[in-house]
């Protein structure tokens, strides 16, 4: 079996494996990171960005967004792998006892080691409810590339901080952009739904999509006011579905983990029953756990340490201090 | 578990807090949702979209919550009528579908019509 060789695959980008990314390329491994998420940010990302975290320690207050943009800055520093936009899978053992962990794109990764730091698990755009057929044919639940809207007609779905903020970062490249919402109040951040009502995007509410239609791509869209029952097409060549995410352990329920209520056991060396897979972070379970992401970071920093050792055992657990090497 | 459903939601069931969960932990039973405590991740994405503001926090819990607070906790850790064992944590809430039974305090509460 082949694969990029490395020494650790750190899985999820979000607050916990970002801290983990750097803590190992601090220790000189070889890194790469993976999230179902074409973004980094995990939960954070996804569900609230503009919350104030009030609990990282020495920042008496840091906006969700921003706190991701500095942990990225900080795993940065030693340069991983990054394979966002793909999913840890399975893991086969190799003769060697090193892991081999095939992704759900078929790429994969030969390591030493595993820290799952996958939060609550794979996020999953939560799929339009008409209009399936058209995904990847003018259908996205991600916007990773503005300036491929440039001249599109296109329908952001959705009234939380993603279709918000698409819909701002689409209106100067777009044609025309219309965002609809199934309720009249947003979810998303106060100040960017003013600046949407005060931007060119036509904003409708309570709309839903009520169907879709086209050719190879999506080309024309009747919505559906849920008020009046009255349906309006539209002319729309791009359709951007920022419904929010489920999410769920998915393919690490097959790993042969110990997994209560949706958590993954761990001991103080924050291993798994799986040798050489470690997990730090929100997927933990242990007796006194506290799910906060302060925590998270020590696990981060233990996980990775001990997963140090045990590749290495003539190594020290102690990494010392980053004061005494940046 | 700093959200649970209180029993603003009794007879309402607007369901729009189940939209928003990503981890699928809001359980519809016979007059109002309740939040599974042992599954949800705090995130407050139910509590911003209920019309009738009938998702709170325990953090701080408000005195005239508590009731309702443990009402939710005992719709999961409790027997429900009709059924010989708590329902625990199911691991989603789509799976079961709605459940025909309430915890105590919302099954002896009066009906809002």
């Amino acid at each position: 079996m082949s694969g990029d060789e490395v020494d650790l695959v750190v899985v999820g980008a979000g607050p916990v494996g970002l801290y983990a990314a750097y803590y190992a390329g601090f220790r000189g491994l070889r890194t790469a990171v993976v999230d179902s998420l074409p973004e980094p940010g995990g939960q954070i990302a996804a569900l609230y960005p503009e919350k104030l975290i009030h609990d990282v320690a020495g920042l008496p207050g840091v906006r969700g967004r921003e706190l991701v943009r500095s942990l990225l800055e900080q795993a940065r520093t030693y340069s991983p792998q990054w394979l966002l936009g793909d999913a840890a899978d399975e893991i086969t053992r190799l003769d060697d006892g090193r892991i081999h962990l095939r992704l759900r794109s078929g790429a994969s990764l030969v390591t030493r080691s595993i820290v799952l730091a996958a939060g609550i698990g794979t996020f999953k755009p939560r799929p339009l409810p008409v209009g399936a057929e058209f995904l990847g044919r003018g259908v996205d639940y991600f916007v990773t590339d503005p300036s491929s809207f440039a001249g599109h007609d296109v329908l952001v779905v959705g009234g939380g901080d993603s279709a918000v903020d698409w819909a701002l970062t689409l209106q100067p490249i777009a044609r025309s952009v219309t965002l609809i919402h199934r309720r009249d109040r947003f979810t998303a951040h106060e100040a960017s739904v003013a600046e949407l009502h005060g931007s060119d995007a036509l904003v409708r509410t309570p709309f839903v999509v009520h169907a879709l239609s086209g050719d190879e791509s999506v080309r024309r869209a009747i919505l559906r006011d849920t008020a009046s029952g009255e349906l309006h097409e539209i002319d729309c060549s791009r359709v951007v579905a920022a419904l929010g995410f489920t999410a769920d352990l998915g393919p690490l329920t097959r790993w042969g983990l110990q997994i209560v209520d949706r958590h993954i056991v761990v001991d103080s060396t924050m291993a798994t029953g799986v040798p050489g897979v470690y997990a730090a972070g929100d997927v933990t379970e242990y007796p006194g756990k506290v799910r906060l992401i302060s925590v998270g970071f020590g696990e981060a920093a233990l996980a990775v340490n001990n997963a140090y050792v045990a590749g290495d055992p003539s190594a020290s657990l102690f990494p010392g201090h980053s004061t005494a090497t940046v | 578990m700093p959200f649970f459903v209180t029993g603003a939601c009794l007879d309402v069931l607007d369901k729009s807090c189940i939209e928003e969960c990503p981890v699928d932990c809001i359980y519809e039973g016979g007059r109002k949702m309740y939040i599974n405590p042992r599954e949800c991740i705090d995130c407050g994405a139910c509590e911003a979209v209920c019309p009738v503001t009938a998702i709170a926090s325990d953090l701080p819990l408000s005195e005239p919550d508590r009731p309702w607070r443990d009402d939710n906790v005992a719709f999961f850790e409790s027997v429900l009528p009709g059924r010989d064992q708590p329902l625990g944590s199911p691991g989603g809430a789509s799976n079961l579908g709605r459940i025909d039974a309430d915890a105590p305090l919302a099954a002896a509460s009066p009906s809002a019509g």
